[in-house]
């Protein structure tokens, strides 16, 4: 894409007039994921979540599903806290907020699956930077969540280019990046990057939004872009791409951004890749539980 | 009541069944993977579970400690972890194993190895089912390439060389008879075009199917018959080499490294690493799936 095009793609998703709401609690709540686990203040969590009434009632709603296996649902918010555990209570919120972000009736990819893929991918990197010793495991969480942040920008901003880019990547099995290449000319990296600046989001972010697909061509943020590059990669490998088969074939150990990330991390040459790829199916299952929770439609009222 | 105060260790809270799992049991998986290459996902412990009860009731051990330091015992070490193996793959065979290996043959790895070759004069595919038991593996393989005889195969000649250490296996592989509970992942489609009905119970594989698969008794341990097997494009070898311990593992997946051309897979069951015992060999990522790659001559830049 020149130059131009980037200018015309920034001018395009500065245009939108509904910007994707971000809700009011989604940036403290990025801000408390950036804290260490011992300095989150739990009262500050309930405080958060109970702000945003929708939220709360679909939190407590998902807290109740299956997947937590609790004795009965929670019937308030901090007893909701309580009983998940931290980390647990923010990928519902997080994966709560993001799902409200667009319309229903604004996407053109099933937005199960790119939630779907989007908490996969925030949780793939979060246990791999913990694994390796890369970066700050809660970075990493939230370059995977908000890797694929251009999609949204193509929801709204290119609706008309968009949808024939995914029916291509659908009929020819080929990543979606590489099907928007072919039709549209630029890729979600592209227009990600313009709606991270529009949403002010740090360089860092910009950089994993506008390069995870190439991580080489990283201005800084090296090793973070390459991290996500491999968890996105190992979540379409695992079950959490976009609900298509993409004939894909990776040799992550030769891939790019492995070396990138061996540069600078040793400890990576230790890793047991195959095991770790065993670890990740074993929390598929719950990605796949919590999105379809959250999205499920809400029970009766009365 | 809730307090001001950071959640102590604020890590996922256990989830479904496996809250009510043994600490001892996850040791136990580690230990397994360290032994075999077999890893036990949190969702299927049960299993594991399930086996190591099975075992201490034929022992008449009480605990799962007490289990835990006999699998520890120098003196009953490999013959405990051989039967407790035995119990957790115990039912696994069945035809259509792993669907995601089959797509990426059929999908991915055909279209690259019939290209790579294509300017051979003699169009051959050579497939090794090693350790192939009672050949519900060869059956599936001989199927798969049949259905692509009319596309990606057209004008190739299809060799599946299937072996086996007992005898037994072999013969009742030869006779390709399967009842219902090796059938159960078996599509109708499959049955109608390949099998022919024996009895109410009983299908038999086709003789056109059959024309494919040479059986014969080999041990993989037999170091001058191993060096027979050459020019294989793709090895399968799936909960085999589990049983065998490291030195002759290693020296196994040195033949097979041997027996492959460049550019060759070898596959391993679904769940089962080589646990880092062979560099030559690149691990490769399929949706769905892992595969080991005997890197062709040119990527040997790599």
């Amino acid at each position: 894409m020149t130059t131009s095009g980037d200018t015309e793609i920034a001018e395009r998703v500065n245009r939108i007039e509904n910007v994707p709401a971000v809700p009011a609690i989604l940036l403290p709540l990025l801000n408390m994921l950036r804290k260490s686990e011992g300095e989150v203040d739990v009262n500050e969590v309930v405080r958060l979540v109970s702000y945003d009434k929708a939220i709360a009632v679909q939190c407590l709603r998902v807290a109740g599903s299956a997947l937590f296996g609790l004795a009965r649902s929670p019937e308030s918010v901090s007893a909701a806290v309580l009983s998940l555990g931290l980390k647990r209570v923010e990928n519902i919120l997080l994966a709560t907020c993001m799902g409200e972000i667009l319309p229903p009736n604004m996407w053109v990819l099933d937005p199960v699956g790119f939630w779907r893929h989007s908490l996969g991918c925030a949780m793939v990197c979060r246990k791999f930077s913990e694994k390796i010793g890369v970066v700050d495991p809660d970075k990493a969480y939230l370059g995977g969540l908000l890797h694929d942040i251009g999609f949204l920008a193509n929801c709204l901003a290119f609706t008309d280019e968009f949808a024939p880019a995914v029916q291509r990547a659908c009929d020819e099995q080929i990543p979606l990046h590489q099907a928007e290449r072919i039709t549209m000319g630029f890729t979600h990296c592209e227009t990600g990057r313009a709606l991270a600046k529009k949403w002010c989001l740090s360089d860092d972010m910009v950089q994993v939004i506008a390069h995870h697909h190439a991580p080489e061509m990283s201005e800084t943020a090296h090793s973070l872009v390459a991290l996500v590059n491999l968890g996105d990669l190992l979540c379409r490998m695992r079950g959490l791409g976009y609900g298509y088969y993409e004939r894909l074939r990776a040799d992550l150990i030769f891939d790019p951004a492995w070396s990138i990330l061996l540069q600078e991390h040793r400890k990576l040459e230790g890793v047991d890749l195959a095991r770790f790829t065993f670890e990740i199916d074993g929390a598929v299952a719950e990605i796949y539980e919590l999105v379809s929770a959250v999205f499920a439609p809400a029970p009766a009222r009365g | 009541m809730i307090t001001g105060a950071p959640i102590a260790g604020s890590s996922l809270a256990p989830i479904k069944a496996s809250a009510t799992f043994d600490p001892i049991f996850r040791q136990i998986r580690d230990l397994v993977y360290k032994a075999s290459g077999i890893f036990q996902l949190d969702e299927k412990l049960y299993l594991l579970a399930d086996g190591c009860g099975r075992r201490m009731k034929q022992l008449a051990v009480c605990t799962t400690r007490g289990y835990w330091d006999l699998l520890n015992t120098p003196s009953s070490h490999d013959a405990e972890l051989r039967q407790l193996l035995n119990e957790i793959t115990i039912g696994e065979t069945c035809l259509f194993r792993s669907q995601p290996q089959l797509d990426a043959l059929r999908k991915v790895i055909l279209p690259e190895i019939t290209t790579e070759k294509a300017k051979q004069i003699s169009k051959r595919l050579r497939i090794w089912s090693a350790g192939c038991s009672t050949g519900e593996e060869s059956y599936t393989l001989a199927m798969n390439m049949l259905e692509e005889s009319d596309r990606l195969l057209k004008g190739w000649t299809v060799e599946i060389l299937a072996t086996d250490l007992n005898d037994r296996s072999v013969e009742t592989a030869k006779a390709g008879i399967y009842g219902d509970y090796a059938l159960r992942n078996t599509s109708d489609y499959y049955k109608r075009k390949y099998f022919s009905i024996i009895d109410e119970k009983k299908l038999q594989a086709r003789p056109e199917v059959k024309k494919l698969i040479t059986f014969s008794r080999l041990n993989l341990q037999d170091d001058s018959k191993m060096l027979f097997m050459k020019g294989i494009d793709l090895i399968f070898c799936c909960n085999v080499l589990i049983y065998f311990d490291r030195p002759s593992k290693s020296k196994v997946i040195n033949h097979y490294f041997t027996s492959l051309n460049f550019g060759g897979y070898f596959f391993l069951g679904t769940s089962e690493s080589l646990l880092k015992l062979n560099d030559q060999f690149h691990l490769v990522h399929f949706p769905g799936t892992i595969a080991y790659w005997k890197p062709s001559l040119k990527s040997s830049k790599l």
